[in-house]
């Protein structure tokens, strides 16, 4: 199958500022990809290109067959979109969000079908501002699977979830790559790239500095003579929280 | 077409959840209403007018005793030169002088037309405006009276019966000029600009939604919030004030529309350059305060200033409020108050042309 995603040569500059530049790379169909980075490395940017919502000035990409520079609209219809930082109509409740934005793509959809597969089913009826953190991320997934789209473009989907929330949230996002769609994600958890990504871009400034399965950028650095400095812990405080706490969702 | 009958239905719900949305748009407009009106805060008793019957012949007397019989007004017969002194000392707040040709006849071309002058003090423009009102009236009627066809001057209404203008029937077109006013500008800017600044817009754009289509469903979610507000006022003014509504509801309604249209194109613009929902008060009321209290919602316009009405009649709100006022009021028809339709329709489109300048869904 030909990749879902193919960039070349991106660039992109905010005056004196160049976000991104000249990054090739791409994206296989049914993978999940993350692009990893510190703030500021570029990947919003980026992110945001592929999705129609941002001009580049140079390079080319093709995300589901189409030229998003050509048609940004016909991309944005066979692409979701999970921004980073967004938000919704008030005075809306879960089940009319996701009704608003399947009127958006002129599409009918079964709300509740959608609710059900992000296991907000019981909130249908609650507003949705009144949503927790965890369970509006969740919404969020509903409103950008309402086009069945083939690409499904997360940025920084978990930031500021509790840990319960994000491992939540990494199962549904298995279970939607399960069902054939590829997922593109950006974050800055490098422990969420390594349990979710089959492969990671490591942007810098600009530049992808690293590309290869989590497994293979760990071994290679391994292979230079790397060694942590203290003694590889058998347990961390994560697993210490989880322990006490549980993995039960707390506010589904 | 359907998408934008979706997102309408859509967005109309979320505003019809918004209590303190609600509040403000139907609200506050009742409680401006009530203060006003029913406790009567414009309540000015009588209007005092003078009459100087220079022609006294039939016609002169025959106007002079209809004016008598119209129990707002306080009449006196007297000079010219002594009532004008009185006029400046504010003793007075009308006077009208009827000249030796005063006939009521059918207009005979090449023939000149007698004129009645009406004097009226700056001081009380409440009590000018509606002594003036009157007037008119009573000479449409008596002239429709003798001749049996339309008169020398223009023929309002023949319909109307006994001129009893009270100042709520003067108030609620005034009321609800402002209130389409308030509703448009700031509903829209508020909301937009929350929408912009939240991030709503954006995570919108990064769908292939047809922009018109988004924008005409916000433009008829607010036209259908503006005719409920109106239909609301307008009920509680017939039953609770007992308010007399000459003209007709349906002129009055597509005034209404074209002024809740003229003003969401402000509200748009406003929303385009506004960075923070801070800056919306801020803007909103240096634009809607000074029609606010210039352009006729509780006192006559002619209460601005003489050296600045030149500005204040060419307001939006101006030209909306005289429309309703004269519709509502003097039972105008939407030919009659083409003037300030066309004004209204130049604003539109003046709103219009700013609203897609600063405004643009594509930024976001």
């Amino acid at each position: 199958m030909p990749p879902v995603v193919q960039v070349n040569n991106l660039r992109k500059r905010y005056g004196e500022i160049e976000a991104v530049r000249g990054i090739s790379f791409q994206v296989e169909t049914g993978e999940v990809f993350g692009l990893l980075g510190p703030n500021g490395a570029g990947k919003t940017t980026t992110v945001e290109i592929l999705e129609g919502l941002r001009k580049a000035d140079d390079g080319s990409a093709v995300v589901a067959g189409v030229d998003v520079f050509a048609d940004p609209s016909l991309v944005k219809r066979r692409i979701g979109v999970q921004l980073q930082a967004s938000a919704f109509p008030e005075n809306l409740t879960a089940k009319e969000t996701v009704e608003f934005f399947a009127a958006c793509y002129d599409l009918d959809v079964d709300a509740l079908a959608l609710l059900r597969l992000v296991e907000l089913e019981e909130r249908a009826g609650q507003r949705q501002e009144t949503l927790s953190g965890g369970q509006r991320q969740r919404l969020s997934l509903a409103t950008a699977l309402v086009n069945s789209p083939q690409v499904l473009f997360l940025d920084e989907p978990t930031t500021g979830l509790d840990p319960q929330a994000r491992r939540n949230l990494w199962d549904l996002i298995r279970g939607i790559q399960s069902r054939g769609t590829t997922v593109f994600l950006t974050t800055h958890y490098l422990d969420e790239a390594e349990i979710l990504c089959e492969r990671v871009a490591i942007m810098d400034e600009g530049r992808i500095v690293a590309l290869d399965p989590p497994r293979k950028l760990i071994d290679d650095l391994l292979a230079r003579g790397f060694s942590k400095p203290v003694l590889r812990q058998r347990a961390n405080l994560e697993d210490v929280f989880l322990d006490l706490t549980g993995h039960q969702l707390r506010d589904a | 077409m359907r998408q934008t009958a979706r997102l309408t239905a859509l967005l109309l719900r979320a505003y019809l959840r918004d209590r303190i949305a609600l509040f403000f748009s139907l609200v506050v407009p009742l409680m401006l209403m009530v203060i006003f009106g029913y406790l009567n805060l414009g309540d000015f008793g009588r209007v005092s007018l003078a009459v100087d019957d220079q022609a006294k012949n039939d016609a002169s007397k025959q106007l002079l005793s209809l004016l008598k019989g119209i129990e707002t007004l306080q009449i006196t017969e007297e000079s010219t030169d002594e009532a004008l002194k009185r006029l400046r000392r504010t003793e007075l707040d009308v006077l009208v002088v009827i000249p030796k040709d005063f006939a009521i006849a059918p207009a005979r071309p090449g023939q000149t037309v007698p004129q009645l002058v009406v004097y009226g003090d700056d001081a009380r423009p409440q009590q000018v405006v509606v002594g003036r009102q009157i007037i008119a009236q009573v000479i449409d009627r008596l002239s429709f009276a003798v001749t049996q066809t339309a008169p020398v001057v223009a023929v309002k209404d023949e319909t109307v019966q006994g001129v009893r203008l009270r100042y709520v029937d003067f108030l609620v077109p005034g009321i609800l000029g402002v209130n389409i006013m308030q509703l448009a500008v700031f509903s829209v800017a508020f909301a937009l600009v929350g929408d912009k600044q939240r991030g709503v817009l954006r995570r919108i754009m990064a769908t292939p939604v047809r922009i018109p289509n988004l924008l005409a469903a916000h433009v008829v979610t607010r036209l259908f919030i503006a005719a409920g507000q109106v239909a609301v006022l307008l009920l509680v003014a017939l039953v609770l004030f007992n308010v007399t509504i000459v003209g007709g509801l349906g002129a009055l309604v597509v005034v209404a529309l074209l002024g809740t249209i003229l003003f969401l194109t402000i509200g748009f613009a406003l929303a385009g350059w506004a960075q923070s929902e801070n800056q919306v008060p801020a803007i909103a009321q240096l634009i809607t305060l000074p029609q606010f209290f210039f352009s006729g919602v509780f006192f006559s316009k002619n209460a601005a200033p003489e050296a600045i009405r030149p500005i204040t009649n060419l307001l939006p709100l101006t030209f909306l409020n005289d429309a309703l006022r004269e519709i509502s009021v003097q039972g105008a028809s939407l030919w009659d108050v083409r003037t300030q339709i066309l004004g209204l329709l130049v604003w539109i489109v003046l709103g219009f042309v700013l609203a897609v300048r600063l405004f643009r869904f594509e930024r976001f």
